[in-house]
């Protein structure tokens, strides 16, 4: 067995509470990197600065033991039609560090797709930090769709100028143990951030969700939608935080989130936090928690849909979803394979055809 | 020691203050040693005259007081607390009164300026009055204590060989002194407060009210109220607490334990405005039997630096929660308030309800958890809080913490931050009301949903208050 | 002129990076009824708040004067308590505050109205029954929950409690149902006989005009007055439209 060491405060909100609620971080233990102190490329200085939501243990563990950083850059005004790929292999344990740039005015996507399970317990992770520059648009595009014995730390940072609009999709579809921080900071004017995540968790696993948005421009908007599974014995923590920060005249705040529970024994904690530091702002929060409502059944009944059968709609509607936005083949196959692990091959090749990946044959 | 009774006024906006902000001489009084020692400690229980059990378990709640911390990963700055310079226990060199008439002239004018007598006679089924370390006056309607209703001070229960027992069984069995750190510390020092027993089936028409006025500066209250309403039973209490302001720390570490059997129903208000150089650290606590209803009502306007959040257990099957609370955070305060409910009852409800404002760089915390068990079957909680900015030097944060671990509960939650809309403003102003009454307006509005929880003098009371803080709001 | 009560010169006035208004000249007597029309957008609402002293606009040139004082810097408070009234299209909602305390803290804020609770009441009742209103409107928060026609007669009910002496009724938008047309026509018509108060009336909807006597109609396009006349030229626009206004203004070269 190589070397593990603790990484004891992963995912650590902006504002913490009761420690005995267990909510304020989540721990890994993770390999030693082996490559000690040998980073092969370093990324330029600008992406020190950039805060991510996994917290800066964890950031600076991902960036020695991926060994090695690459760094794109989009040239300012031009659309960059080809999605940035992070792909991450499980089973070869990957861990990457990217740096990536969209100069002033340029049009990017970024896919990270994590996917693939370990026969033996592995350790995959990705730091992505993101600055964009005025008027920059960014799409990031998020798929965890790991299985069995795979447990991965997923860091994300993105800086917003003046004018820059961040969109992220986040699909949480699997994995053992799974922690995904992201801090978007909206630093300047007009700069927006919308965040939509989609999440499942069953069986035994554990997700672990730090949605940041720091607001620090004028005129700042963040709309972050988040809804989700949770079914058998899995657990959740989800923080989502909304920071007003002071000077930031005029901005507005908005999360939702949505938690179907279906388990039995499932653990759901959830922290939404509003910090306001500001007062020509506006921060709202909404949060519902529970199963498949009354009503929502009685209506599904008269169309002959039963209760498990309303579940595993739900569930199906999350996989559909990620596998429409995902943008290029490698998260799509993710999403796909993953599908077929939870809702089995023969709903897994409907929710295919229906998109028509099968049919076609096309392969992006 | 003693404070000059006469203090020079020169500000307008702050005469209005004297209601609450005015100070009483100390000649005379017991005051014992700053600082925290075994000796203070076995002082107070000697003086008390109290039974081996209590001593033994000051002492060691002073033990874990000295051992534990204080989270140093949230909540507001205690630093400006040395406890090396409070002095835990300071009483007037008096016996406890049943009558206002046998009460020392200076103690009795403080709680006839506070309103409490008047109060008692025009609306109240019993008063307790608190003075720094001890409780001077005590009284109960007649016709209350022929239902058999209990309402005395821990000391006195303490010595009746009928109510030593129940004191015995209940005593710190819902806070335990590892609760917190200031926990420990009351447990260790506590002095004063309220017994109260309501029997099985017994409705008070009129509330209880006990007031805490801590006069004596650098000093600290540690009062415990234990309330125990028997089945079917009903109460409403009420606490009310002020303090005159001192450049020194003062510290409140209450403990507040309260037993609401099946079918009952306890209400418990508070109008809290301790002074601003209070650091108010109180712990409340219920626990709550099957069909039975806990209900809040929680006004804080005063303290420093305050850590609240009253704690309802609900234990029963179908038994339910109402918390409604106003926290008001001004210059030179940081208050973090909120509450936690625990629903591990089958069909058990909580609904929690909150209204912050900060202004003048006051900084206000609102933090509750809501945690649903196993067991919980179709548990449903609200938790709503809004809260008002009134300038942009002050700040106004909220951390509401759910853990649901039941798959048919439900939750809800809303939360908004935001200012008086110029729309609002202009639509009264063109109405004929100046800016100021304008704003005053909307901040009484937004606090009415808590204020008409109160009885009536004691939202008159809140109203003004409110239009207190609110003075001079505009440049 | 003794019995000029508004009196508009050369008022221009805008948003900060947007002028609006343009050299606009009005004067209305006491005890006159005004109506000013003009197509969507033309800015007759801005006019109605920029005389209630909106701070959302700035006049950059011009002067109001109200009884006698130029109250171009009034806020709007004061020019409230002058006598000035503006109904709102839309009444703002203000949680918490109930309709009855609301109507007697601006009542005895006004040493003319300044009364016993009890004789407040009744007057207040009288007004209710005058508009048809439920008493039980009163217990209810400002505005919280009311539907359009409700909040409408809540601004009614106003008018009449405050008897100002020049009531700006703005009714840009036709939102107005059948309902809510005969409760603004009741309150102008007792607002005209009780309080004997100069109206200015905004609205492009000209049912609203149909039992008033109109002692002038003013023409607003693109922010200019660009004409007047008397009760006659309300039915003229209802046949013609704002065509020929509009053509008359562009051949002017336009509205800046």
């Amino acid at each position: 067995m190589a070397a593990t060491k603790t990484l004891a405060h992963v995912n650590v909100p902006a504002a913490q509470t009761w420690n005995y609620l267990r909510i304020n971080d989540i721990s890994f233990e993770v390999p030693v990197p082996t490559t000690k102190g040998e980073v092969l490329a370093r990324l330029p200085r600008l992406f020190d600065a950039v805060e991510t939501g996994v917290g800066a243990e964890a950031a600076s563990w991902i960036v020695s033991a991926s060994g090695d950083s690459r760094y794109v850059e989009v040239k300012a005004g031009t659309h960059r039609a080809e999605p940035i790929v992070i792909d991450i292999d499980a089973a070869t344990g990957d861990v990457r560090d990217t740096g990536v740039l969209v100069r002033e005015g340029a049009e990017a996507t970024v896919v990270v797709a994590a996917h693939g399970h370990a026969d033996e317990p592995s350790t995959s992770a990705s730091l992505l930090r993101i600055v964009a520059e005025r008027d920059a648009v960014v799409h990031l595009v998020e798929i965890v769709a790991l299985g069995k014995g795979a447990q991965h730390l997923e860091g994300v940072g993105i800086d917003a100028a003046d004018g820059a609009l961040i969109e992220v999709r986040q699909y949480a579809l699997g994995g053992d143990k799974v922690a995904v921080g992201i801090c978007t900071n909206l630093a300047g004017r007009s700069a927006r951030l919308v965040h939509d995540m989609r999440y499942i968790a069953s069986g035994s696993e554990q997700l672990d969700v730090n949605h940041l948005a720091r607001q620090r421009g004028r005129n700042t908007r963040s709309e972050i939608v988040t809804s989700g599974i949770l079914a058998d014995s899995a657990k959740k923590t989800m923080r989502e935080t909304i920071d007003l920060i002071h000077g930031a005249k005029g901005a507005t705040g908005n999360e939702i989130e949505t938690v179907l529970v279906t388990g039995d024994n499932i653990v759901n904690k959830t922290l939404p936090t509003i910090l306001c530091d500001e007062d020509d702002v506006a921060g709202n929060h909404g949060a519902s928690i529970g199963s498949v409502s009354p009503e929502q059944l009685g209506y599904l009944a008269d169309r002959g849909i039963s209760t498990t059968e309303a579940e595993a709609l739900f569930a199906r509607a999350i996989f559909d979803d990620a596998v429409i936005h995902a943008p290029e083949a490698i998260s799509r196959a993710a999403a796909l394979s993953r599908a077929e692990e939870v809702l089995g091959s023969e709903i897994a090749r409907d929710v295919a055809e229906g998109l028509g990946l099968v049919t076609d044959g096309e392969d992006a | 020691m003693s404070e000059t009774p006469e203090r020079k006024r020169s500000e307008v906006a702050d005469v209005d203050r004297s209601l609450y902000d005015f100070v009483m001489p100390e000649e005379g009084y017991e005051r014992y040693d700053d600082g925290l020692t075994p000796d203070i400690v076995r002082a107070i229980s000697a003086k008390k005259d109290e039974p081996q059990w209590m001593l033994d378990l000051r002492l060691k709640a002073l033990d874990t007081f000295h051992e534990m911390r204080m989270a140093d990963n949230w909540g507001p700055d205690t630093s400006g607390l040395d406890m090396d310079h409070i002095s835990t226990y300071v009483s007037p060199k008096t016996k406890q009164a049943r009558n206002w008439d046998e009460v020392p002239e200076d103690i009795k004018t403080t709680f006839e300026r506070l309103g409490i007598p008047e109060a008692e006679r025009e609306s109240l089924a019993g008063v307790g009055a608190q003075y720094d370390s001890e409780i001077v006056y005590h009284n109960m309607r007649e016709e209350v204590a022929e239902q058999g209703v209990i309402y005395s001070t821990i000391e006195d229960a303490l010595h009746d060989p009928k109510w030593e027992p129940v004191v015995h069984q209940y005593f710190g069995t819902l806070i335990p002194m590892r609760d917190h750190k200031f926990a420990a510390l009351h447990y260790a020092v506590w002095s004063g407060g309220s017994f109260v027993y309501v029997p099985e089936g017994v409705s008070l028409s009129y509330p209880l009210q006990s007031y805490f006025r801590l006069n004596a500066s650098g000093a600290g209250q540690f009062e415990h109220t234990l309330i125990i309403v028997e089945p079917g039973a009903d109460l409403h209490f009420i606490e009310g607490c002020s303090a005159p302001k001192y450049y020194e720390a003062n510290l409140h570490a209450g403990a507040v334990e309260l037993f609401v059997k099946d079918h009952a129903h306890l209400r418990y208000s508070t109008i809290e405005n301790w002074s601003k150089n209070m650091f108010n650290l109180n712990t409340k606590r219920a626990t709550v039997g099957a069909d039975a209803k806990m209900e809040w009502v929680s006004g804080s306007f005063g303290s420093h630096v305050s850590y609240l959040y009253p704690t309802t257990i609900l234990a029963g099957a179908r038994s339910s929660c109402e918390f409604t609370g106003i926290t008001f955070a001004g210059a030179t305060q940081d208050l973090d308030t909120g509450c936690k409910v625990i629903l591990n009852g089958a069909d058990t409800t909580a609904s929690v309800d909150t209204k912050s404002i900060s202004k003048d760089g006051g900084v206000n915390t609102f933090r509750s958890s809501v945690v649903i068990g196993r067991k919980a079957d179709r548990a449903r909680a609200t938790v709503s809080c809004s809260s008002l900015m009134l300038d942009d030097i002050s700040r106004s944060d909220t951390i509401p913490a759910m853990d649901v671990r039941n798959a048919t509960a439900s939750v809800g939650h809303e939360a908004t931050i935001g200012r008086i809309s110029d729309d609002t403003i202009l639509y009264l102003m063109s109405r004929g009301c100046s800016e100021a009454e304008a704003r005053t307006m909307v901040v009484n509005g937004f606090a009415n949903p808590v204020s008409k929880e109160l009885p009536l003098e004691y939202a008159v009371e809140m109203n003004n208050l409110i239009k207190l803080e609110m003075e001079g709001a505009i440049g | 002129m003794p019995d000029t009560l508004l009196s508009i010169q050369g008022l221009s006035a805008g948003t900060e990076d947007t002028p609006i208004l343009h050299n606009i000249n009005l004067s209305v007597d006491a005890g006159q009824t005004h109506v000013l029309m003009g197509p969507n957008g033309a800015g007759k609402s801005t006019l109605g708040h920029v005389i209630m002293g909106d701070p959302t606009f700035q006049v950059t040139s011009g002067s109001i004067t109200f009884d006698g004082n130029d109250i171009t810097e009034l806020s709007p408070d004061k020019r409230s308590l002058a006598g000035i009234f503006l109904s709102y299209q839309a009444p703002v909602e203000v949680p918490g505050v109930p309709l009855y305390s609301f109507l007697r803290t601006i009542c005895q804020m006004r040493p003319e109205l300044k009364t016993t609770a009890r004789k407040f009441r009744q007057r207040v009742a009288d007004i209710c029954k005058q508009l048809e209103m439920d008493d039980s409107f009163l217990t209810r928060e400002l505005n919280v929950g009311f539907s359009g026609g409700e909040k409408k007669k809540i601004e009614m009910l106003q008018l009449l409690l405050l008897r100002p002496k020049l009531a700006i009724l703005d009714e840009t938008d036709s939102g107005l149902d059948v309902d809510a047309l005969a409760i603004v026509s009741r309150g102008i018509e007792a607002y005209r006989q009780e309080c004997d108060g100069a109206l200015l009336i905004i609205t492009h909807n000209t049912r609203i005009l149909e039992r008033l006597d109109v002692d002038r109609t003013h023409v607003m396009v693109r922010g200019n007055l660009v004409g007047a006349g008397d009760a006659a030229l309300i039915d003229e626009i209802d046949a013609n439209g704002f065509g020929r206004f509009e053509a008359a203004l562009a051949a002017k070269g336009g509205a800046n």
